[in-house]
């Protein structure tokens, strides 16, 4: 009986164990990132153009890392959402059980299980075909296109975050009970009406939340943005400032940087070596993405109170 | 008025709507549904309805085709771009080592002879060290880590456990690649690398404490939590009867876990540690920051103590494609970068397919479904 009451507790220090490392890491990665990022954060950091110069001191901020970040975040929900709300509709209403969805699900998770750097020489090897020009630029004195450009990275994001939106979309159409088709399609509304004007507004939460899931993947993905959009520093092709009007175009079709890539860039395993500069990136980076999941808590608390 | 009102849904999802007299047509109480009086004739608008619907559906469908074979679609451009490599090596891509200088070689050479051997045994033995490494660090701690949210915790810890889980998945891979050479390689650097091993190693690398140990540590921090996840969702799925059935045959709460819990929940677990292997293998950011660059399978015979071994630097296919990433454009070096991504991709495929596979078989033994 003595044995099996120490084996008992053997088993549950060694279980706790692991859960205070499970624990010491996360808080340790958030902790050191806080205590060496906060004395980064200053307006001039989160507003002033990076610099590329060793000196850390001339070095500038991280302006335009964050546009890119968002620019970059929006072209890629902008591409992604339809697209998989588009499927999760198909593979829900019209084709829940038949062979057909069978294959196309089996197609889309194995997709997700493709690892992002195979989706970013995708993306290269698709957008450097000269016909795909129009995405990014032709490379000069040469027949390819050069495959690196904020609408490139897009929708290379778009294809990476696709399995994911989909799934969480076809879990929010699934929330919706069927009784409200049923009512619909009783009214005389049709399939195509039901589905605009009573499902998609009835799982509204879940789509948010796949949403938002989308942007913390895309902006938290490194790999795709180092091999499909560069690392540029600045933005835009300097002529006029980034957003104006007539100059936006050349921006999207421009290189540049994101939060993820400057923190590569900026660690000692990239050039720039400036590792104040990454822990200020990464402190940057860390917080949009804990905002990102209060916001997923909060739809989803807010759901659950309205439920109850 | 009362109307008794029967709903008669077809397969394809047609309404019929019977009243007790008389029966109101379908193209009737759409049009008053779109507000349409004073549509000029009823028929047009029906027809114009019905090849709207048909065309949504149709547009919804091709664009779900599109997502279904997006994975095809993907691994026919990597191939295609690969082909050069794969035609000139054939299966000697995939058993002979020296990568790291025949790209040397390959970028430098003139465009009359390029070299076209590559051999990337050296990276394939890297990816499967250091994800079967990290697999071995982070399946134990993951599972216990599941044992004690689900279980062993009390009530009130439970929540707050979940979402540091949830916020270390979501943690970006430059983050953890950062940690760990500001932390992890000086560690190493500074109490393991000895100068006996500077000297021995020196012909062949530089020792700068980004090793194959280094990678081990950061994707295990990166595979810890979707262990984790997966296994609390397991052992979630068991029925409560079972945990139950143990406490009445008089098992000790520890012994429920090990001997009925666990057992219950493997065909998850095992889904998720497939997964995991998945996500290591393609990890590339944070690795390629750790792991040294150099495509050198670590050799416990080179050294007295073959622990010193750990120290050396290797490459993965995945840290491959990013560590050579200059190369991309060149002819046949982008060619063996896109083969890495090919073999990649098909591993990463299987496992994918394969975690879903046993998810399935192993339910159906256990009878969970």
């Amino acid at each position: 009986m003595n044995k099996r009451l120490a084996r008992d507790y053997v088993g549950y220090i060694l279980s706790w164990l692991a859960m205070s490392i499970t624990v010491c890491i996360c808080l340790g990665i958030f902790i050191y990132l806080f205590v060496n990022g906060i004395s980064q954060l200053s307006p001039d950091f989160i507003f002033k153009q990076p610099v590329p110069t060793s000196n850390e001191r001339l070095s500038g901020g991280i302006s335009t890392p964050i546009i890119g970040s968002l620019l970059l975040t929006f072209i890629g929900i902008i591409i992604a959402f339809p697209w998989s709300l588009a499927t999760a509709i198909f593979l829900n209403e019209y084709a829940s059980k038949n062979k057909l969805a069978g294959i196309l699900r089996m197609g889309i998770d194995v997709l997700s299980g493709v690892p992002t750097i195979v989706i970013a020489i995708f993306g290269l090897a698709i957008f450097t075909n000269p016909q795909f020009a129009f995405l990014s630029e032709m490379v000069p004195g040469s027949d390819k296109a050069l495959g690196r450009s904020f609408l490139v990275a897009g929708v290379t994001m778009a294809v990476m975050v696709l399995p994911f939106m989909i799934k969480t979309c076809e879990e929010a159409l699934k929330t919706v009970s069927n009784t409200y088709r049923e009512a619909s399609l009783a009214l005389g509304a049709s399939k195509v009406q039901t589905i605009f004007k009573v499902v998609l507004p009835a799982s509204k939460d879940g789509l948010i939340t796949a949403i938002t899931l989308g942007i913390g993947r895309i902006i938290g993905d490194t790999a795709i943005v180092w091999l499909t959009l560069g690392d540029t520093l600045k933005i835009g092709n300097g002529s006029a400032p980034w957003w104006m009007p007539n100059n936006i175009l050349n921006t999207l079709k421009g290189t540049g940087s994101t939060l993820t890539s400057f923190i590569f860039y900026a660690s000692p395993a990239g050039e720039g070596n400036q590792t104040s500069k990454a822990f200020g990136a990464a402190l940057v980076l860390i917080i949009i993405i804990i905002l990102i999941n209060l916001l997923t808590d909060f739809i989803g608390g807010f759901k659950k109170r309205v439920s109850e | 008025m009362t109307f008794i009102i029967s709903m008669k849904l077809s397969h394809k999802g047609v309404v019929n709507i019977f009243h007790n007299e008389y029966i109101l047509e379908e193209d009737k109480i759409s049009s008053l549904h779109e507000k349409s009086y004073l549509s000029a004739s009823k028929t047009s608008s029906k027809k114009w309805k019905k090849v709207r619907e048909f065309c949504i559906e149709k547009a919804l469908l091709l664009v779900s085709i599109l997502s279904g074979l997006m994975i095809l679609i993907i691994f026919a451009f990597i191939a295609a771009k690969s082909a050069k490599v794969f035609q000139a090596n054939g299966i000697k891509f995939a058993t002979t080592l020296g990568f790291d200088r025949q790209i040397w070689q390959a970028a430098r050479s003139v465009v009359d002879q390029p070299v076209k051997n590559f051999g990337a045994l050296g990276l394939i033995i890297g990816t499967l060290y250091t994800s079967l490494g990290a697999l071995l660090i982070s399946a134990p701690i993951g599972i216990l880590t599941a044992v004690v949210i689900t279980e062993l915790a009390p009530k009130w810890l439970r929540r707050p456990f979940q979402t540091f889980i949830r916020y270390l998945a979501s943690v970006p891979s430059v983050i953890y690649g950062l940690v760990g050479i500001l932390v992890i390689v000086p560690f190493i650097k500074n109490h393991f690398i000895t100068l006996e091993m500077q000297t021995k190693y020196i012909s062949y690398f530089q020792m700068t404490g980004r090793s194959f140990i280094a990678g081990v540590i950061v994707l295990s921090f990166m595979i810890l939590p979707i262990i984790t996840a997966l296994t609390i969702d397991a052992l979630k799925a068991v029925p409560r009867r079972y945990k139950e059935a143990a406490y009445a045959l008089g098992f000790s709460p520890w012994r429920t876990i090990v001997k009925v819990l666990l057992p219950s929940a493997k065909s998850g677990i095992f889904a998720g540690i497939i997964l995991a292997v998945g996500a290591a293998m393609g990890e590339a950011i944070a690795l390629s920051m750790v792991i040294g660059g150099i495509p050198n399978v670590p050799n416990p015979a080179m050294c007295s103590n073959p622990l010193d071994s750990l120290y050396t630097p290797v490459l993965t296919l995945a840290t491959a494609i990013v560590n050579k990433s200059e190369t991309l454009s060149g002819e046949y070096t982008s060619s063996a970068l896109f083969a890495c991504g090919v073999l990649l991709l098909v591993t990463c495929a299987i496992l994918s397919f394969l975690s879903k596979a046993v998810d399935y078989i192993v339910k159906r033994r256990v009878g969970l479904e």
